[in-house]
């Protein structure tokens, strides 16, 4: 009697034990306990319910609205819905975000970036592949909410305004989409731990198809967060540059050469700066550092195609040059 | 014969008012340095202009209204322009599809294996 009492406690125990083994731990757990807090839920996001095959403009529409734009997701199918493909593609969202002077950062791929983005007010729009192998089923939905405890997040998705699903169930579909993840951030504010080369990307986007005074915004907000980047220094003297603003653009080139002196992009461009002022010699020593550290590198075409522009140019530099910055010590 | 010259040319400014600012001689763009740093450069080899064409006759093909299309490809960055070159077609469009085919078909695939149906002959 006490020998099989005894034989059944030790085969419960092993059960436990097996038990303890086969479950796992809330997938949504972060690493860093104290980084996140345990619940979140923005309540306030607003919900557009979709049409037929119409989930991203309502998607799109949704996490514009939370960022302060409101437009009717009917409004957003001629700018983002391929009626070919019944769907909207991922670089149409991001522009349509653009095209709204708002920026468009694409999270990086981990649940726990996700989260933090919830949890300092952003709503997340998310790629979701409901289908399995070679089924389609590609979804776009908003992440409004998630719970670490009891394991579950909270959507607006499709007809959805309030949809729950366990974690396991969200992080498969998103998986297996490639974890992609986007928030509008107003320019002149910052994703919550943002990511310096995923946020220059998305500025510079805004640069790129003209939305100058948005980008502007953007890298004001990057020399705040990155004091010591070039880069920021070198979107804003391009900004100036384009602008006519030949003082600040200078200033702007001379402050990336400062903090990256074998920054090729911002020396070739300090060169054309030079020219444009009249200083033909001091355009001649910049481009020649410069060449010498494109040699082989993205920028060669480009910096060679701007020495022979600044070498064919003669004569002296005009009064009031600016000084040459310090040389770059990292030269090859 | 003057009101066609001026008609044509305000249809050359309308096209060009699709495209983004015109790149300045010279000067390094703030997204090329920002690439250049963070991705392989192997996409710069497709021509922009090539894959703006490319995806601006997609986007016909599948049916978008032609006076949205330029303002749908300014909204683009040349990167992304040569991504989507060549793919508009394949690559992922959220649209809420429900694998309802996959679904008939797993329902019906179940059917025949516990015998209820017999309809996939070729099959053992």
């Amino acid at each position: 009697m006490r020998a099989g009492r005894a034989a059944s406690l030790a085969a419960s125990a092993a059960t436990l034990a097996l038990c303890g083994c086969a479950t796992q731990g809330p997938l949504l757990a972060p690493a860093d306990p104290g980084a996140l807090p345990p619940r979140a839920e923005l309540v306030e996001t607003p919900f557009f319910p979709q049409r037929d095959y119409q989930c991203g403009p309502a998607a799109l529409a949704t996490v514009l609205a939370a960022a302060g734009v409101t437009v009717p997701a009917d409004d957003l199918v001629a700018e983002v819905y391929l009626p070919g493909r019944r769907g909207s593609l991922q670089a149409e969202l991001i522009g349509a975000i653009r095209r709204r002077g708002l920026l468009p950062y694409v999270v990086p791929p981990s649940g726990q970036s996700l989260l933090e983005q919830v949890a300092a007010g952003r709503p997340v729009l998310v790629l979701q592949k409901t289908g399995a192998g070679p089924w389609p089923g590609w979804h776009y939905a908003v992440v409004v909410g998630y719970d670490t405890l009891e394991d579950r997040v909270v959507l607006r998705s499709g007809t959805e305004a309030r949809l729950e699903v366990s974690a396991a169930r969200f992080l498969a579909t998103w998986d297996r989409a490639g974890r992609w993840a986007l928030v509008v951030v107003v320019p002149g504010e910052l994703p919550a731990d943002p990511d310096f080369a995923r946020y220059m990307q998305a500025a510079a986007g805004l640069e790129a198809t003209g939305r100058s005074d948005a980008a502007e915004r953007a890298y004001e907000a990057a020399t705040r967060a990155w004091p010591t980047a070039a880069l920021p220094q070198l979107g804003l003297a391009n900004l100036a540059f384009a602008r006519g603003d030949l003082a600040g653009a200078e200033q702007g080139f001379r402050a990336a050469i400062e903090r990256a002196p074998g920054d090729a992009a911002a020396r070739n461009n300090r060169a054309t700066l030079l020219l444009a002022l009249g200083c033909p010699l001091a355009a001649r020593r910049e481009i020649a550092m410069a060449a010498a550290l494109a040699d082989a590198g993205p920028h060669e075409a480009a910096v060679a195609a701007t020495r022979r522009d600044i070498e064919a140019a003669t004569g002296p530099d005009a009064a009031g040059c600016p000084p040459d910055p310090a040389p770059a010590h990292s030269l090859p | 014969m003057f009101k066609r010259m001026v008609v044509q040319l305000l249809c050359i400014a309308l096209l060009n008012l699709g495209s983004p600012l015109v790149a300045q001689a010279g000067l390094i763009g703030t997204l090329q340095a920002v690439e250049a740093d963070t991705r392989a450069q192997d996409l710069a080899t497709v021509n922009a202009t090539l894959a703006r064409d490319q995806v601006r006759e997609q986007f016909m093909a599948l049916g978008v209204e032609p006076a949205e299309v330029e303002s749908r490809l300014a909204a683009l960055t040349d990167s992304e322009l040569r991504m989507l070159a060549g793919q508009v077609a394949e690559a992922p469009a959220g649209a809420d599809a429900l694998a309802v085919i996959g679904i008939v078909f797993l329902v019906l695939l179940i059917l025949e294996a516990v015998g209820v149906i017999d309809i996939f002959k070729k099959f053992p």
